[in-house]
């Protein structure tokens, strides 16, 4: 199954681009959905301590499961306003 | 909880915030006060002069987000209507970045839901801003969004959408 994924701010210039497509396992949690996204990309994996995960638009918690279908996006420290 | 809050204005926009506008449409006969405030771009940030900005948002979210407060702002506050308004894209010196306008029939309400809106705002909303230097950028800093605790169980925790 996949899912969307999203990026932004600075993770979105780490990835060039700001959403793809990711095939996951059944089952699959975020915080593994993060891995598989930065595998490739070890310079992701240095903000994971700062990020929060959001699925379907509502924020969620890493060890949170995945369906087919789901957006995800990982989420920099917020500054707006 | 009042059943439509549907004079409120939740809104991003490109444009520029049409803020004296905004202001006198939150407005009805029975208020007593209208409490704005004007978020707007400062030509230096941590000891440096700020050239521009650039707003980026996750839409969708922020706006669902934008939503929520306004809905929290009634629960809590005896206030009447509510404008949250947010730029996106490049914004020069000077700009209006955001725009909160909150209506009520009395000050202390309208106050205190305005400055719970916009501190609410910056904690939560999916809004990323970068500064640029005359000798580079910069993502600003940013807050954490308080996420959810981890579920105990993946089965105990149903998708709280």
């Amino acid at each position: 199954m996949f899912v969307k994924v999203l990026y932004f701010g600075r993770l979105k210039e780490i990835t060039g681009s700001s959403e793809e497509s990711v095939e996951v396992r059944d089952g699959e949690r975020i915080e593994e959905l993060f891995a598989r996204c930065s595998s490739s990309r070890p310079e992701l994996r240095k903000f994971r301590s700062s990020l929060v995960a959001a699925r379907n638009r509502e924020l969620a918690a890493w060890d949170a499961t995945l369906s087919g279908g789901d957006e995800v996006g990982f989420l920099p420290p917020v500054s707006g306003g | 909880m009042t059943a439509s809050h549907s004079p409120d204005r939740i809104e991003l926009t490109r444009e520029i915030i049409p803020d004296a506008a905004i202001a006198r449409e939150v407005r009805a006969d029975e208020d007593g006060a209208v409490a704005t405030f004007d978020g707007c771009v400062r030509n230096h940030s941590h000891g440096r002069s700020t050239l521009y900005l650039e707003y980026e948002a996750y839409e969708s979210m922020a706006l669902a987000k934008m939503r929520e407060i306004a809905e929290s702002v009634h629960d809590r506050f005896a206030i009447n209507r509510v404008a949250i308004i947010h730029r996106l894209g490049r914004l020069e010196i000077g700009e209006t970045s955001v725009f909160i306008a909150v209506s009520a029939a009395h000050r202390a309400a309208a106050f205190d839901a305005c400055r719970y809106a916009i501190d609410t705002l910056k904690k939560t909303v999916p809004i990323w801003k970068k500064e640029f230097f005359a000798d580079g950028a910069v993502w600003a800093d940013g807050e954490i969004p308080p996420s959810p605790a981890a579920a105990e169980t993946p089965a105990a925790k149903p998708a709280s959408n």
